[in-house]
């Protein structure tokens, strides 16, 4: 191992810098055809975005970073289902972009692109300006398919929530849940995979049940699912059993859970086998990667980016990459910390190529907490590498916490997921 | 923490001698996959360390500097750090994710996050 520090090596970089910087700044211009500094333009302000744009300045100081982002504040869908359970405030879940800015010199932009030129390497903004690039980062989330449920549109979605983009939707399910009367069901209706946080519906079947349990005891969550499989299962199950006892209940597919139809004015949920009238309908959609992203042809029939596993460059417009929920990364689930490990692999892929040289390993990783209750956190966890399979999970590491844990166990998850949440939003935004 | 082993050295030595024959091993057959061998592989470069330490910080704060309740990765050597991760690897020190984490590095890959853990993250 190497004894040359990271601190020693950004010395001796400095005390390089009047001549050797410059070398590299003409091989950057060389290799990528930009004038100055090397750009890159991230698309997207979220866990991949925002890590991106974060990790760039960090690893290459002189790479001018531009991050688009519309909100000039992000609310993650991580702990928004905590809000639900009366566990978190909105303000507690919403970040900002002070930080990028002020500390790491990311030049933020809230505006939203309405076009890629991958020729021409630039982007339009909707307020008319263009912003050219070196490379380009689109880390775009996702969005809906509307009318995969008969009856369920862009519209009813204010009549019976999605809430997968955290925000409104949020405080709307927040809302009713709060207005319906005890001995109503809750209906939780998660889509087919792949979709934007696997364990995410169950989580928030946990959180409903107890702000229920709290304050409308004889209610019940239904969970009317369009699988017959779902993220750490088996803790889930347990869990919910333990905590909530028949509050709870699960239909898989299998078993006539897929919903076909919603009625929005009888609040009805149709599903092959039965009618459901419900008094709170969460409908989560399936989905693609973000708008941006299917209207620039980064996406393949189905709605999803591929790309190389080792660059996240994009396999269809070269210059262009593409990470979190919206690429097609193996076996890595879509998830915040997901997002935040490619995000990281591929800035520095992207230093690297600026330099000429090729990229190092990558070592992709994601830890994801849930909780059952206050004082009960399960985690799924995955070390993954890439193979000639592509993004492939370590075998013999990563898995679900033990199912026969004591409750110690389960509170130190509790409090672990709050730890987690504390440093992963300040490694993306802090 | 407290140690339970007083001899890292000793591990490490141990990590060193049979680290020769798993690398001569792997140069011989190039076309084995390399994430399907955790035990095999020469150290890492220090780019790709980099990529593997980038990880730790979404769970345990940017440098290593946790801001809640998981614990911050500074003040240890790197013979601390090593032991640690080797006993998570190995399961002697419980834990709740590091174990299922562990698992998933090299003995090779774990000494170079060790020593980048002693030697940066302060």
């Amino acid at each position: 191992m190497s004894k040359i520090t990271r601190r020693d090596f950004l010395r001796i970089a400095g005390a390089a810098s009047a001549t050797g910087m410059l070398g590299y700044a003409s091989l950057a211009r060389a290799t990528e055809g930009g004038k100055g500094s090397a750009r890159v333009v991230v698309i997207g302000g979220g866990f991949g975005g925002a890590t991106c744009a974060k990790y760039l300045r960090r690893l290459d100081p002189s790479i001018a970073v531009t991050l688009v982002e519309p909100n000039a504040k992000f609310i993650t869908c991580p702990f928004s289902n905590l809000v639900l359970g009366g566990l978190r405030t909105m303000d507690s879940i919403t970040q900002n972009y002070d930080a990028l800015n002020k500390k790491h010199g990311v030049n933020v932009v809230h505006d939203t692109v309405t076009a890629i030129d991958a020729g021409a390497k630039k982007v339009t903004l909707k307020s008319g300006k263009t912003l050219s690039y070196d490379r380009l980062v689109v880390s775009p989330g996702i969005d809906f398919k509307w009318d995969a449920i008969a009856g369920y549109s862009e519209k009813a979605a204010d009549v019976m929530p999605h809430a997968w983009k955290a925000g409104p939707q949020t405080l709307l399910l927040q809302k009713k849940l709060k207005t319906m009367k005890d001995g109503g069901v809750v209906v939780i209706a998660p889509p087919a995979n792949p979709f934007r946080c696997p364990p995410g519906p169950y989580e928030r079947a946990g959180m409903v049940a107890h702000y229920l349990k709290e304050h409308k005891p004889k209610s019940k969550v239904l969970i009317l699912d369009a699988k017959d499989a779902f993220s750490k299962q088996g803790l889930f199950l347990d869990g919910w059993k333990k905590v909530y006892g028949d509050m709870v209940e699960w239909v898989p597919a299998a078993k006539g859970g897929a919903v076909t139809a919603v009625d929005v004015k009888k609040m009805l949920v149709e599903t092959s086998l039965d009618k459901h009238k419900a008094a709170v309908v969460n409908i989560i959609p399936p989905q693609t990667a973000g708008k941006i992203a299917i209207a620039s042809g980064l996406a393949d029939d189905k709605g999803w980016c591929p790309v190389d596993p080792k660059t996240f460059e994009s396999k269809l417009h070269p210059g262009v990459h593409v990470i979190g929920d919206a690429s097609i990364a193996g076996a890595l689930p879509k998830s915040g910390f997901a997002a935040s490990s490619e995000a990281k692999m591929c800035a520095a892929a992207v230093v690297a190529l600026f330099k000429g040289e090729t990229p190092a390993e990558n070592s992709l990783v994601n830890t994801c907490y849930s909780l059952i209750a206050p004082t009960y956190g399960i985690s799924v966890a995955g070390v993954y590498r890439v193979t000639d399979k592509g993004i492939t999970e370590v075998p013999g590491a990563g898995g679900v916490s033990p199912k026969d844990a004591p409750d110690s166990f389960r509170e130190n998850e509790a409090k672990y997921a709050a730890g987690w949440y504390a440093s992963i939003t300040s490694d993306t935004w802090g | 923490m407290t140690l339970k082993n007083p001899l890292p050295s000793l591990l490490f030595g141990a990590a060193c001698l049979t680290a020769i024959p798993l690398t001569v091993q792997a140069a011989e057959a190039p076309a084995a996959a390399p994430a399907a061998a955790p035990e095999a592989g020469a150290p890492p470069s220090p780019a790709a360390v980099v990529n593997m330490i980038n990880n730790c910080y979404a769970c345990h704060g940017t440098d290593g500097r946790s801001p809640g309740s998981i614990p911050s990765l500074t003040g240890k050597n790197a013979e601390q750090a090593l032991l640690q991760l080797k006993e998570f690897k190995s399961g002697q020190l419980s834990a709740t994710v590091m174990t299922r984490h562990a698992k998933g590095y090299t003995d090779a890959e774990l000494e170079a996050l060790a020593n980048y853990i002693g030697s940066n993250l302060k």
